[in-house]
């Protein structure tokens, strides 16, 4: 074969090609002999690593793409978790308006009707005070003209008692005396 | 003092006095000497002053009594003093003033006015005394201002107010 190789290349110059494009006819034998070895080569040694580089991309891949798609599981359970707390909020909320509603208008009612017993009890204790005063007046009042009355009286009668007067008083006391018993 | 010593001094002032003839007059002129002893505080601090001499408390006796009061009370009162039972004066007297009464079958009545009574006041009241008390009364009446007007009787134990002194206390205890 060898002798053929060369017994074809010795017939032919090599500075003139048959074919303004095609490679000489050894060119491509060669050139394909050796594009096979290289591609034998590399199918042979660097195929397996090849194979397993796009394995494990393809394992990675969809590792990721598993990943995704937990992840979106996730979040779709997160989001519906959210919903449903968002749920329980808002009815929270309500139940807390609604609380804080009716404990704002107990407070009210009671302060009211506190207020109102509060207002009536000073009412009361006021008129209470006012009678008290008014009684305590009156009581110093009418002591104070019994306190006058009782000093000014024996100066009045004394003033008017004339000898007269006490003659008259001798004589009532003997008629008295004597019409007893 | 014990009522015995009281009732000695009282017997011999009115044995003194009967045997004098003047029971009557020394009788009231002593009852009134009395009361003034018991009205007047100053009368009576000076004659149961113990640190007045006792002839110096005679002579203010005899002086107050000299020319008001008969000879025998005069003497009657100065001898009390001179026996140093002054403080005793109202009770030796009213003893013989119950002894000279007793004496003539009558009762005490102790009279208070505010003004001296007539004698036909006097007359009339005893009349009136006797009628009430049953027996007849040996009236002394004492002249006192502070009764203000009307009379006090007391005969024995009872009383009789009708004083405007009385009336007046007691529109003040009601008032």
């Amino acid at each position: 074969m060898i002798q053929y190789v060369n017994a074809l290349l010795a017939s032919e110059d090599p500075t003139v090609t048959h074919h303004w494009l095609l490679p000489e006819t050894a060119e491509i034998i060669y050139g394909g002999l050796a594009s096979v070895i290289v591609v034998g080569a590399l199918i042979k040694f660097a195929g397996p690593a090849i194979k397993k580089s796009f394995s494990a991309r393809t394992e990675k891949i969809q590792k990721e793409l598993d990943d995704a798609a937990a992840a979106k599981v996730n979040a779709d359970s997160d989001a519906k978790n959210i919903r449903a707390a968002l749920g329980d909020i808002a009815g929270e909320r309500s139940r807390m308006l609604a609380e804080a509603d009716a404990q704002a208008a107990a407070v009210l009612t009671e302060g009211r009707t506190r207020i109102i017993a509060e207002v009536a009890e000073l009412e009361a204790k006021a008129e209470t005070d006012l009678s008290a005063a008014r009684g305590r007046s009156s009581d110093e009042l009418r002591a104070e003209i019994s306190m006058l009355a009782a000093l000014a009286t024996p100066v009045v009668v004394e003033a008017t008692l004339t000898d007269q007067t006490k003659n008259d008083l001798i004589e009532a006391f003997i008629t008295s005396v004597g019409a007893a018993r | 003092m014990s009522s015995v010593k009281v009732e000695a001094y009282a017997r011999a002032l009115f044995e003194i006095a009967q045997a004098e003839g003047t029971l009557d007059r020394v009788e009231d002129e002593l009852f009134r000497v009395a009361r003034a002893f018991e009205s007047n505080e100053q009368l009576r601090a000076t004659l149961t002053d113990n640190t007045i001499p006792t002839e110096r408390r005679q002579l203010v006796a005899e002086q107050l009594l000299g020319g008001k009061a008969s000879d025998t009370t005069t003497q009657l009162v100065s001898l009390v003093v001179n026996s140093g039972q002054v403080r005793e004066l109202p009770a030796i007297i009213d003893s013989l003033v119950k002894r000279a009464s007793s004496e003539k079958q009558q009762e005490v009545a102790e009279i208070r006015s505010a003004i001296a009574l007539s004698a036909d006041q006097q007359t009339r009241l005893a009349a009136a005394l006797a009628k009430v008390t049953g027996k007849p009364v040996n009236l002394k009446v004492v002249v006192d201002p502070s009764v203000l007007g009307g009379l006090v009787a007391v005969v024995g134990d009872e009383v009789i107010d009708d004083t405007v002194r009385t009336r007046l206390d007691q529109l003040k205890t009601r008032i």
